[in-house]
Protein backbone atom coordinates (compact mmCIF):
# COMPACT_ATOMS: atom_id res chain seq x y z
CA UNK A 1 0.00 0.00 0.00
CA UNK A 2 1.52 3.37 -1.06
CA UNK A 3 1.53 6.14 0.83
CA UNK A 4 -0.98 7.82 -0.53
CA UNK A 5 -3.64 5.35 -0.46
CA UNK A 6 -2.70 4.41 3.14
CA UNK A 7 -3.72 8.77 3.78
CA UNK A 8 -7.45 7.59 2.07
CA UNK A 9 -7.73 4.82 3.79
CA UNK A 10 -7.09 6.10 7.23
CA UNK A 11 -9.40 9.42 6.66
CA UNK A 12 -12.15 7.01 5.28
CA UNK A 13 -11.79 5.33 8.48
CA UNK A 14 -11.56 8.56 10.79
CA UNK A 15 -15.12 9.63 8.63
CA UNK A 16 -17.06 6.21 9.12
CA UNK A 17 -16.51 6.69 13.06
CA UNK A 18 -17.12 10.03 13.41
CA UNK A 19 -20.40 9.03 11.11
CA UNK A 20 -21.36 6.42 13.91
CA UNK A 21 -20.46 8.19 16.77
CA UNK A 22 -23.02 10.93 15.52
CA UNK A 23 -25.47 7.97 14.92
CA UNK A 24 -25.10 7.08 18.75
CA UNK A 25 -25.34 10.45 19.66
CA UNK A 26 -28.56 11.35 17.65
CA UNK A 27 -30.02 7.93 18.79
CA UNK A 28 -29.47 8.62 22.65
CA UNK A 29 -30.40 12.18 21.33
CA UNK A 30 -33.81 10.99 20.25
CA UNK A 31 -34.28 8.41 23.27
CA UNK A 32 -33.66 11.02 25.78
CA UNK A 33 -36.50 13.55 24.92
CA UNK A 34 -38.64 9.80 25.52
CA UNK A 35 -37.48 9.51 28.86
CA UNK A 36 -37.08 12.94 29.77
CA UNK A 37 -41.30 12.61 30.07
CA UNK A 38 -41.85 9.83 32.53
CA UNK A 39 -45.53 9.05 33.70
CA UNK A 40 -45.23 11.31 36.91
CA UNK A 41 -48.82 10.37 38.41
CA UNK A 42 -52.39 9.81 36.85
CA UNK A 43 -54.46 13.10 37.40
CA UNK A 44 -57.07 12.31 39.55
CA UNK A 45 -60.80 12.35 39.32
CA UNK A 46 -62.54 15.70 39.15
CA UNK A 47 -65.72 17.29 37.83
CA UNK A 48 -65.62 21.18 36.52
CA UNK A 49 -67.78 22.78 33.76
CA UNK A 50 -66.77 25.14 30.77
CA UNK A 51 -68.07 28.36 30.05
CA UNK A 52 -70.83 26.73 28.29
CA UNK A 53 -72.21 24.83 31.18
CA UNK A 54 -70.91 21.44 29.64
CA UNK A 55 -69.65 19.36 32.13
CA UNK A 56 -65.96 18.28 31.67
CA UNK A 57 -63.84 15.22 34.11
CA UNK A 58 -60.75 13.54 34.05
CA UNK A 59 -62.50 11.33 31.50
CA UNK A 60 -62.30 13.97 28.94
CA UNK A 61 -57.93 14.00 29.22
CA UNK A 62 -58.87 10.07 28.10
CA UNK A 63 -57.43 9.97 24.12
CA UNK A 64 -55.74 12.97 23.90
CA UNK A 65 -53.05 15.13 24.84
CA UNK A 66 -53.71 18.19 27.31
CA UNK A 67 -51.87 21.08 28.56
CA UNK A 68 -53.48 22.58 31.67
CA UNK A 69 -52.79 26.14 33.14
CA UNK A 70 -54.36 27.82 36.52
CA UNK A 71 -55.34 31.67 35.99
CA UNK A 72 -58.26 33.83 36.74
CA UNK A 73 -59.13 36.92 34.47
CA UNK A 74 -58.28 40.03 37.13
CA UNK A 75 -54.61 38.84 36.67
CA UNK A 76 -52.47 41.79 35.15
CA UNK A 77 -49.11 39.84 35.35
CA UNK A 78 -48.48 36.32 34.80
CA UNK A 79 -52.09 35.39 33.19
CA UNK A 80 -51.65 36.99 29.87
CA UNK A 81 -48.83 35.73 29.15
CA UNK A 82 -49.13 32.20 30.24
CA UNK A 83 -53.04 32.59 27.99
CA UNK A 84 -50.67 33.93 25.12
CA UNK A 85 -48.23 31.07 25.57
CA UNK A 86 -51.36 28.96 25.24
CA UNK A 87 -52.65 31.05 22.11
CA UNK A 88 -49.24 30.70 20.09
CA UNK A 89 -49.58 26.75 20.66
CA UNK A 90 -53.24 26.47 19.69
CA UNK A 91 -52.62 28.32 16.21
CA UNK A 92 -49.32 26.01 15.66
CA UNK A 93 -51.19 23.05 16.57
CA UNK A 94 -54.22 23.87 14.89
CA UNK A 95 -54.60 21.37 12.28
CA UNK A 96 -54.54 18.51 15.12
CA UNK A 97 -57.25 16.99 17.04
CA UNK A 98 -55.17 15.05 19.42
CA UNK A 99 -54.14 18.36 22.12
CA UNK A 100 -56.45 20.24 23.83
CA UNK A 101 -55.56 22.71 25.99
CA UNK A 102 -57.22 23.23 29.83
CA UNK A 103 -57.67 26.77 31.54
CA UNK A 104 -59.04 26.77 34.81
CA UNK A 105 -60.13 29.72 37.05
CA UNK A 106 -58.79 29.93 40.68
CA UNK A 107 -61.27 32.89 41.63
CA UNK A 108 -64.94 31.11 41.06
CA UNK A 109 -66.64 33.62 42.49
CA UNK A 110 -65.63 36.53 40.30
CA UNK A 111 -64.93 34.60 36.63
CA UNK A 112 -68.59 34.11 36.34
CA UNK A 113 -69.31 31.15 32.62
CA UNK A 114 -69.83 34.50 30.97
CA UNK A 115 -66.41 36.00 32.25
CA UNK A 116 -64.42 33.16 31.01
CA UNK A 117 -66.62 33.06 27.40
CA UNK A 118 -65.39 37.26 27.14
CA UNK A 119 -61.59 36.14 28.40
CA UNK A 120 -61.15 33.15 26.44
CA UNK A 121 -62.53 35.17 22.69
CA UNK A 122 -59.55 36.99 23.55
CA UNK A 123 -57.45 34.33 22.69
CA UNK A 124 -58.73 31.27 21.99
CA UNK A 125 -59.48 30.28 17.72
CA UNK A 126 -60.91 26.96 18.57
CA UNK A 127 -62.87 24.76 20.21
CA UNK A 128 -60.42 22.62 21.65
CA UNK A 129 -59.44 24.87 24.68
CA UNK A 130 -61.44 24.51 27.65
CA UNK A 131 -61.97 27.79 30.13
CA UNK A 132 -63.52 25.83 33.83
CA UNK A 133 -64.45 26.59 36.56
CA UNK A 134 -66.35 24.98 39.80
CA UNK A 135 -66.20 24.89 43.59
CA UNK A 136 -63.45 26.74 45.04
CA UNK A 137 -62.59 23.70 46.87
CA UNK A 138 -62.33 21.43 44.13
CA UNK A 139 -60.28 23.47 41.97
CA UNK A 140 -57.82 23.80 44.90
CA UNK A 141 -58.02 19.69 45.25
CA UNK A 142 -57.62 19.19 41.92
CA UNK A 143 -54.39 21.92 41.37
CA UNK A 144 -52.80 20.20 44.63
CA UNK A 145 -53.83 16.53 45.04
CA UNK A 146 -54.71 15.73 41.47
CA UNK A 147 -51.59 18.02 39.60
CA UNK A 148 -49.52 18.53 42.08
CA UNK A 149 -49.15 23.00 41.95
CA UNK A 150 -49.55 24.63 44.72
CA UNK A 151 -52.81 26.59 45.31
CA UNK A 152 -51.93 28.82 47.91
CA UNK A 153 -53.39 32.42 48.65
CA UNK A 154 -55.64 32.13 46.08
CA UNK A 155 -56.25 34.02 43.46
CA UNK A 156 -52.52 35.72 42.94
CA UNK A 157 -50.65 33.14 44.72
CA UNK A 158 -51.81 30.11 41.67
CA UNK A 159 -49.60 28.52 39.81
CA UNK A 160 -48.06 29.53 36.94
CA UNK A 161 -46.77 26.39 35.99
CA UNK A 162 -48.10 24.43 32.91
CA UNK A 163 -48.74 21.02 33.14
CA UNK A 164 -48.38 18.09 29.99
CA UNK A 165 -50.78 15.50 30.12
CA UNK A 166 -50.69 12.26 27.88
CA UNK A 167 -53.55 10.06 25.88
CA UNK A 168 -53.66 7.92 29.37
CA UNK A 169 -54.56 11.00 31.74
CA UNK A 170 -51.24 10.36 33.23
CA UNK A 171 -48.73 13.69 34.24
CA UNK A 172 -45.58 13.74 31.67
CA UNK A 173 -44.06 17.07 32.64
CA UNK A 174 -44.52 20.75 33.83
CA UNK A 175 -43.47 23.68 32.58
CA UNK A 176 -42.77 27.63 33.42
CA UNK A 177 -45.64 29.04 32.02
CA UNK A 178 -44.48 32.72 31.86
CA UNK A 179 -40.69 31.60 30.21
CA UNK A 180 -41.26 31.86 26.96
CA UNK A 181 -38.37 29.05 25.73
CA UNK A 182 -41.48 27.32 27.06
CA UNK A 183 -43.27 27.32 24.11
CA UNK A 184 -40.31 25.63 22.39
CA UNK A 185 -40.09 22.67 24.86
CA UNK A 186 -43.75 22.39 24.76
CA UNK A 187 -43.74 21.66 20.89
CA UNK A 188 -40.79 19.42 21.26
CA UNK A 189 -42.79 17.26 23.90
CA UNK A 190 -46.10 17.12 21.98
CA UNK A 191 -44.54 15.83 19.00
CA UNK A 192 -42.42 13.45 20.70
CA UNK A 193 -45.84 12.08 22.74
CA UNK A 194 -47.66 12.16 19.30
CA UNK A 195 -45.11 9.91 17.91
CA UNK A 196 -45.52 7.25 20.00
CA UNK B 1 12.78 24.04 14.00
CA UNK B 2 10.37 26.78 15.83
CA UNK B 3 8.33 27.38 13.01
CA UNK B 4 7.59 23.97 12.58
CA UNK B 5 6.49 24.68 16.45
CA UNK B 6 4.11 27.15 14.95
CA UNK B 7 2.97 25.06 11.52
CA UNK B 8 1.97 21.74 14.23
CA UNK B 9 0.04 24.58 16.17
CA UNK B 10 -1.49 25.59 13.32
CA UNK B 11 -1.84 22.31 12.06
CA UNK B 12 -3.50 21.51 15.17
CA UNK B 13 -5.73 24.04 15.82
CA UNK B 14 -7.21 23.76 12.14
CA UNK B 15 -7.96 20.34 12.63
CA UNK B 16 -9.53 20.93 16.33
CA UNK B 17 -11.95 24.12 14.13
CA UNK B 18 -13.09 21.35 11.73
CA UNK B 19 -13.87 18.70 14.39
CA UNK B 20 -15.32 21.67 16.39
CA UNK B 21 -17.56 22.45 13.40
CA UNK B 22 -18.57 18.25 13.41
CA UNK B 23 -19.70 18.96 17.17
CA UNK B 24 -21.55 22.39 16.42
CA UNK B 25 -23.47 20.58 13.99
CA UNK B 26 -24.14 17.10 15.54
CA UNK B 27 -25.81 19.55 18.25
CA UNK B 28 -27.82 21.37 16.03
CA UNK B 29 -29.53 18.18 14.81
CA UNK B 30 -29.20 16.18 17.94
CA UNK B 31 -31.34 19.34 19.13
CA UNK B 32 -29.12 19.70 21.67
CA UNK B 33 -28.90 23.50 21.50
CA UNK B 34 -30.96 24.14 24.74
CA UNK B 35 -29.65 21.52 26.48
CA UNK B 36 -28.08 23.84 29.04
CA UNK B 37 -30.82 26.12 29.51
CA UNK B 38 -28.47 29.05 30.22
CA UNK B 39 -24.47 30.34 28.89
CA UNK B 40 -21.67 30.36 29.94
CA UNK B 41 -22.83 28.15 33.17
CA UNK B 42 -24.81 24.63 32.20
CA UNK B 43 -27.38 24.86 34.91
CA UNK B 44 -25.97 25.83 38.09
CA UNK B 45 -22.62 24.97 37.45
CA UNK B 46 -19.70 24.68 34.82
CA UNK B 47 -20.78 21.16 34.62
CA UNK B 48 -23.96 19.56 33.78
CA UNK B 49 -25.24 17.62 36.61
CA UNK B 50 -25.34 13.54 36.49
CA UNK B 51 -28.53 13.61 37.94
CA UNK B 52 -31.50 16.08 38.08
CA UNK B 53 -34.73 16.33 38.19
CA UNK B 54 -36.78 15.47 35.19
CA UNK B 55 -38.21 19.41 34.73
CA UNK B 56 -35.41 21.48 34.50
CA UNK B 57 -32.73 19.42 32.05
CA UNK B 58 -32.54 16.68 29.72
CA UNK B 59 -29.39 15.06 30.96
CA UNK B 60 -28.19 13.73 27.32
CA UNK B 61 -28.69 16.71 25.85
CA UNK B 62 -26.81 18.66 28.12
CA UNK B 63 -23.93 16.63 27.92
CA UNK B 64 -23.89 16.66 24.06
CA UNK B 65 -24.26 20.50 24.34
CA UNK B 66 -21.35 20.68 26.99
CA UNK B 67 -18.78 18.60 25.07
CA UNK B 68 -19.42 21.45 22.21
CA UNK B 69 -18.69 23.90 24.48
CA UNK B 70 -15.79 22.32 25.86
CA UNK B 71 -14.03 21.79 22.92
CA UNK B 72 -14.78 25.66 21.99
CA UNK B 73 -12.76 25.90 25.00
CA UNK B 74 -9.68 23.79 24.15
CA UNK B 75 -10.02 25.15 20.43
CA UNK B 76 -9.54 28.57 22.49
CA UNK B 77 -6.58 27.49 24.18
CA UNK B 78 -4.86 26.29 21.51
CA UNK B 79 -4.94 29.39 19.44
CA UNK B 80 -3.88 31.45 22.48
CA UNK B 81 -0.98 29.07 22.38
CA UNK B 82 -0.82 29.74 18.62
CA UNK B 83 -0.80 33.45 19.21
CA UNK B 84 2.21 33.41 21.44
CA UNK B 85 3.91 31.50 19.13
CA UNK B 86 3.25 33.97 16.18
CA UNK B 87 4.93 37.17 18.84
CA UNK B 88 7.57 34.77 19.58
CA UNK B 89 8.69 33.28 15.79
CA UNK B 90 6.66 35.49 13.07
CA UNK B 91 6.90 38.66 14.83
CA UNK B 92 8.13 40.62 12.06
CA UNK B 93 5.57 38.77 9.67
CA UNK B 94 2.52 40.86 10.05
CA UNK B 95 0.30 38.56 7.94
CA UNK B 96 0.83 35.48 10.77
CA UNK B 97 0.83 37.75 13.50
CA UNK B 98 -2.68 39.88 12.02
CA UNK B 99 -4.44 36.83 11.54
CA UNK B 100 -3.22 34.99 14.42
CA UNK B 101 -5.04 37.18 16.57
CA UNK B 102 -7.79 37.50 13.89
CA UNK B 103 -8.48 33.66 14.46
CA UNK B 104 -8.03 34.48 18.46
CA UNK B 105 -10.66 37.65 18.14
CA UNK B 106 -13.20 34.98 15.94
CA UNK B 107 -12.59 32.05 18.24
CA UNK B 108 -14.01 34.04 21.35
CA UNK B 109 -16.68 36.09 19.34
CA UNK B 110 -18.21 32.73 18.16
CA UNK B 111 -18.38 31.41 21.89
CA UNK B 112 -20.19 34.85 23.14
CA UNK B 113 -22.17 34.56 19.84
CA UNK B 114 -22.89 30.61 21.13
CA UNK B 115 -24.33 32.50 23.82
CA UNK B 116 -26.53 34.63 22.86
CA UNK B 117 -27.70 31.36 20.58
CA UNK B 118 -28.49 30.30 24.09
CA UNK B 119 -30.15 33.68 25.47
CA UNK B 120 -32.31 34.27 22.12
CA UNK B 121 -33.52 30.70 22.49
CA UNK B 122 -31.29 29.34 19.15
CA UNK B 123 -32.67 32.23 16.81
CA UNK B 124 -32.03 30.83 13.80
CA UNK B 125 -30.21 33.80 11.95
CA UNK B 126 -27.76 34.11 14.59
CA UNK B 127 -27.35 30.28 14.55
CA UNK B 128 -26.80 31.18 10.66
CA UNK B 129 -24.74 34.11 12.10
CA UNK B 130 -22.37 31.42 14.39
CA UNK B 131 -21.56 29.13 11.13
CA UNK B 132 -20.18 31.55 9.30
CA UNK B 133 -18.25 32.80 12.10
CA UNK B 134 -16.98 29.34 12.27
CA UNK B 135 -15.87 29.39 8.60
CA UNK B 136 -14.59 32.61 8.87
CA UNK B 137 -12.02 30.98 12.18
CA UNK B 138 -11.21 27.78 9.28
CA UNK B 139 -10.29 29.75 6.71
CA UNK B 140 -7.80 32.11 8.76
CA UNK B 141 -6.56 29.06 10.42
CA UNK B 142 -6.10 27.05 7.23
CA UNK B 143 -4.78 30.03 5.90
CA UNK B 144 -1.92 30.15 8.88
CA UNK B 145 -1.29 26.85 8.07
CA UNK B 146 -0.31 26.58 5.25
CA UNK B 147 1.71 30.23 5.06
CA UNK B 148 3.50 28.41 7.93
CA UNK B 149 4.06 25.68 5.72
CA UNK B 150 5.57 27.79 3.10
CA UNK B 151 8.17 29.10 5.61
CA UNK B 152 9.48 25.79 6.19
CA UNK B 153 10.01 25.00 2.82
CA UNK B 154 13.19 26.18 2.12
CA UNK B 155 13.95 25.31 -1.56
CA UNK B 156 10.96 26.56 -4.02
CA UNK B 157 9.86 24.37 -6.29
CA UNK B 158 9.60 26.39 -9.65
CA UNK B 159 7.40 26.31 -11.89
CA UNK B 160 6.17 27.73 -15.27
CA UNK B 161 3.41 30.30 -13.74
CA UNK B 162 1.72 29.29 -17.17
CA UNK B 163 1.31 26.02 -15.92
CA UNK B 164 -0.79 26.96 -13.25
CA UNK B 165 -4.76 27.05 -12.60
CA UNK B 166 -5.48 30.94 -12.69
CA UNK B 167 -5.49 32.45 -9.73
CA UNK B 168 -8.82 34.30 -10.59
CA UNK B 169 -10.90 30.58 -11.25
CA UNK B 170 -9.53 29.70 -7.80
CA UNK B 171 -11.13 33.28 -6.45
CA UNK B 172 -14.30 32.52 -8.02
CA UNK B 173 -14.48 29.03 -7.16
CA UNK B 174 -14.42 30.33 -3.61
CA UNK B 175 -17.17 33.13 -4.07
CA UNK B 176 -19.60 30.37 -5.59
CA UNK B 177 -18.79 28.44 -2.48
CA UNK B 178 -19.79 31.03 -0.18
CA UNK B 179 -22.67 31.93 -2.08
CA UNK B 180 -23.64 28.35 -2.10
CA UNK B 181 -23.46 28.29 1.96
CA UNK B 182 -25.07 30.91 2.13
CA UNK B 183 -28.04 29.84 0.02
CA UNK B 184 -27.21 26.52 2.38
CA UNK B 185 -28.12 28.53 5.10
CA UNK B 186 -30.76 30.19 4.14
CA UNK B 187 -32.52 26.99 3.52
CA UNK B 188 -31.76 25.68 7.00
CA UNK B 189 -32.85 28.57 8.56
CA UNK B 190 -36.07 28.60 6.34
CA UNK B 191 -36.55 24.97 7.18
CA UNK B 192 -36.25 25.46 10.76
CA UNK B 193 -38.43 28.91 11.23
CA UNK B 194 -41.10 26.58 8.93
CA UNK B 195 -40.97 23.72 11.67
CA UNK B 196 -41.77 26.11 14.63
CA UNK B 197 -44.74 28.42 13.07
CA UNK B 198 -45.84 24.85 11.79
CA UNK B 199 -44.72 22.24 13.79
CA UNK B 200 -47.57 19.38 11.98
CA UNK B 201 -45.99 19.62 8.47
CA UNK B 202 -44.26 16.75 7.51
CA UNK B 203 -40.78 16.93 6.14
CA UNK B 204 -41.55 17.21 2.49
CA UNK B 205 -44.27 19.70 3.18
CA UNK B 206 -41.69 21.58 5.09
CA UNK B 207 -39.53 21.58 1.87
CA UNK B 208 -41.98 22.35 0.06
CA UNK B 209 -43.10 25.79 1.66
CA UNK B 210 -39.54 27.08 0.64
CA UNK B 211 -39.31 29.73 -1.98
CA UNK B 212 -37.91 29.39 -5.49
CA UNK B 213 -34.21 30.07 -4.54
CA UNK B 214 -33.95 26.57 -3.16
CA UNK B 215 -33.60 25.67 -6.44
CA UNK B 216 -30.37 28.36 -7.15
CA UNK B 217 -28.57 26.02 -4.47
CA UNK B 218 -28.99 23.04 -6.43
CA UNK B 219 -28.07 24.75 -9.53
CA UNK B 220 -25.08 26.44 -8.30
CA UNK B 221 -24.37 22.82 -6.89
CA UNK B 222 -24.16 21.83 -10.24
CA UNK B 223 -22.42 24.80 -11.95
CA UNK B 224 -19.78 23.96 -9.29
CA UNK B 225 -19.51 20.54 -10.25
CA UNK B 226 -18.58 21.56 -13.81
CA UNK B 227 -16.25 24.03 -12.57
CA UNK B 228 -14.62 21.46 -10.07
CA UNK B 229 -14.68 19.18 -13.32
CA UNK B 230 -13.01 21.56 -15.43
CA UNK B 231 -9.62 22.33 -13.01
CA UNK B 232 -9.68 17.82 -12.54
CA UNK B 233 -9.30 17.60 -16.27
CA UNK B 234 -6.98 20.97 -16.91
CA UNK B 235 -4.34 20.11 -14.55
CA UNK B 236 -4.73 16.01 -14.37
CA UNK B 237 -1.37 16.26 -15.52
CA UNK B 238 0.23 18.74 -13.61
CA UNK B 239 3.88 18.15 -12.16
CA UNK B 240 2.62 19.35 -8.51
CA UNK B 241 1.56 16.58 -7.07
CA UNK B 242 -0.66 19.15 -4.42
CA UNK B 243 -2.45 20.67 -7.26
CA UNK B 244 -3.58 17.30 -8.98
CA UNK B 245 -4.48 16.14 -5.25
CA UNK B 246 -6.02 19.60 -4.22
CA UNK B 247 -8.32 19.26 -7.59
CA UNK B 248 -9.26 15.64 -7.42
CA UNK B 249 -10.14 15.92 -3.73
CA UNK B 250 -12.34 19.44 -4.76
CA UNK B 251 -13.87 17.36 -7.46
CA UNK B 252 -14.91 14.22 -4.91
CA UNK B 253 -16.04 16.65 -2.34
CA UNK B 254 -18.67 18.63 -4.83
CA UNK B 255 -19.93 14.84 -5.93
CA UNK B 256 -20.29 13.75 -2.44
CA UNK B 257 -21.80 17.30 -1.42
CA UNK B 258 -24.68 16.80 -4.17
CA UNK B 259 -25.56 13.25 -3.35
CA UNK B 260 -25.94 14.18 0.46
CA UNK B 261 -27.74 16.89 -1.17
CA UNK B 262 -30.14 14.98 -2.53
CA UNK B 263 -30.19 12.60 -0.14
CA UNK B 264 -31.60 15.24 2.15
CA UNK B 265 -34.39 16.44 -0.43
CA UNK B 266 -35.20 12.65 -1.48
CA UNK B 267 -35.42 11.19 2.19
CA UNK B 268 -36.47 13.86 4.10
CA UNK B 269 -33.77 15.54 5.37
CA UNK B 270 -31.86 12.93 7.12
CA UNK B 271 -29.82 14.28 10.36
CA UNK B 272 -26.52 12.12 9.26
CA UNK B 273 -26.47 13.56 5.70
CA UNK B 274 -27.53 17.03 7.35
CA UNK B 275 -24.57 17.14 9.59
CA UNK B 276 -22.04 15.77 6.67
CA UNK B 277 -23.49 18.21 4.37
CA UNK B 278 -22.39 21.10 6.45
CA UNK B 279 -19.51 19.89 7.63
CA UNK B 280 -18.27 19.25 3.84
CA UNK B 281 -19.33 22.00 2.93
CA UNK B 282 -16.59 23.75 5.44
CA UNK B 283 -13.93 21.61 4.06
CA UNK B 284 -14.62 23.06 0.66
CA UNK B 285 -14.08 26.78 2.29
CA UNK B 286 -10.67 25.50 3.90
CA UNK B 287 -9.77 24.20 0.75
CA UNK B 288 -10.13 27.18 -1.81
CA UNK B 289 -8.14 29.13 1.37
CA UNK B 290 -5.56 26.39 1.15
CA UNK B 291 -5.54 26.33 -3.31
CA UNK B 292 -5.28 29.95 -3.68
CA UNK B 293 -2.88 30.17 -0.83
CA UNK B 294 -0.65 27.64 -2.68
CA UNK B 295 -0.88 29.26 -5.90
CA UNK B 296 -0.08 32.65 -4.60
CA UNK B 297 3.14 31.32 -3.20
CA UNK B 298 4.34 29.39 -6.23
CA UNK B 299 3.23 32.23 -8.41
CA UNK B 300 5.55 34.82 -5.78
Amino acid sequence: MNWLSRKITFSFFIILSLGFLALFVIDKAVESRLNNLPIISNVSNFELTNFDNQKFTNDQLVGKLSLISFIFTNCEDACPIMSSHFSILQKRFYDSNSIQFISITVDPSFDSKDILKDYSKNYSIKDNWFFLTGDLQAIISLAEDGLFVSAALLPTGHSTRFILVDQNANIRRYYEGTDESSIFEIQNDILTLLDT
Amino acid sequence: MNIRLFFRSALLSTILAYLLIFIGGLVRVSGAGMGCPNWPKCGDNWIPPTNVDFEQFNLTLAWIEFINRSFGAILGISIIVLCFLSIKYFYSNKKILSISFLSLFLVIANGVVGGALVWTNLNPFIKTFHMILALALVSSLSFLTVESYKNLRDKKIILNSASLPNKKIILIFAFLIIIEILLGTGIRTNIEIIQTEFPLLNKSEQLDSIPFYKYFHTFLGFTLLFLSFYLYKKFSNHSLRIIKSLNTFILCMIIVQILLGELLVFFELPQLARLFHTWGSSWLVGISVIYYNLIDYELA
